[in-house]
C-alpha cells in the first residue's frame, strides 16, 4: 500500500504538566512509527487556550505530528489515540504531497493579514475565545 | 483562472440586483487575490476573520469569497472547531 503523507494535531491535558506532555508527545511518536510512519516534524505549540471548554478544561497542549504512512496505519493510529485517555481530542488530516511543511507556530508564523495579527499575543488568541461566564 | 469566472459568475448571486448598477464594489475573494494565502485549519488568525461575532461562519455574500475556496475554508474552520483553535459559539455579543 502506498504511503501517504498525513499530519495529525493531538490535544493534551494540561494536568500533564510541561514534561508529561512531552513524555506523552514521544509516545504518540512512537506509536506512529511502531505502525511503520515515518515521522517528520513534531511542533509542540504548548499550552493553549481552548475556544471552549473541553474536557473541563480551558487550556491544552497542542502538539502536531507531520509523517508518511499507509492508510491503514492511519486508522490504527487514530484507535491508539482514542484509547489514551490523556488525548483530549485529535484531528487526522492527509497532506497533499507537494504542500509546504507547516513553518514553526503557524498561528503566529503566518503573513500578517490584518494589522492585528501583528501583536505579540499571537500565542494565546485572539479573542474569539471569550468563554461564557 | 477558473476562479476568476466562478467570482464573476457570482455577481448576480450578490442579492443586490441583477446588474450591479455602478455603486458598490464587487468583492474579490481574498484568497484568489492573493494565493500565496492559504486556507489551513490550523491558522485559527486566518479563520477567525471569517466568522461572525456570535462565531458562526459568515456566507460568502458578505465575505467576497469564491464558492470554491468558501468550500475549502468552511471545512478548514469544522476542523479548527474540533480541536478547540475556534469556537463553535462564542459568548452572547
Amino acid at each position: 500500500m502506498p504511503d501517504r503523507r498525513y499530519e495529525t494535531l493531538v490535544l493534551l491535558h494540561a494536568d500533564l504538566g510541561e514534561p508529561g506532555a512531552k513524555e506523552l508527545a514521544e509516545r504518540v511518536k512512537k506509536l506512529i512509527e511502531d505502525q511503520g510512519g515515518i515521522v517528520g516534524q513534531v511542533q509542540e505549540w504548548g499550552l493553549r487556550d481552548l475556544a471552549y471548554v473541553l474536557a473541563k478544561q480551558r487550556r491544552a497542549f497542542y502538539v502536531l505530528f507531520e509523517y508518511r504512512s499507509t492508510p491503514k496505519a492511519l486508522l490504527e493510529i487514530e484507535r491508539n489515540l482514542k484509547l489514551m485517555d490523556r488525548v483530549l481530542r485529535f484531528v487526522s488530516v492527509r497532506q497533499a504531497e507537494n504542500a509546504p511543511p507547516t513553518p514553526p507556530r503557524p498561528v503566529a508564523a503566518r503573513r500578517p493579514e490584518r494589522e492585528e495579527s501583528e501583536f505579540e499575543g499571537a500565542a494565546e488568541f485572539e479573542g474569539l475565545n471569550e468563554e461564557v461566564p | 483562472m477558473a476562479e476568476r469566472e466562478r467570482g464573476e459568475r457570482r455577481g448576480k448571486a450578490e442579492g443586490r440586483g441583477f446588474r450591479r448598477r455602478g455603486m458598490g464594489r464587487r468583492k474579490v475573494c481574498r484568497f484568489c487575490a492573493d494565493k500565496s494565502m492559504l486556507i489551513d485549519y490550523k491558522d485559527a488568525r486566518v479563520l477567525g476573520t471569517f466568522l461572525s461575532e456570535r462565531g458562526k461562519i459568515l456566507p460568502s455574500r458578505i465575505t467576497g469569497n469564491c464558492a470554491r475556496h468558501q468550500r475549502h475554508l468552511t471545512l478548514a474552520i469544522k476542523r479548527a472547531r474540533t480541536v478547540a483553535l475556534l469556537p463553535f459559539s462564542a459568548a452572547y455579543p
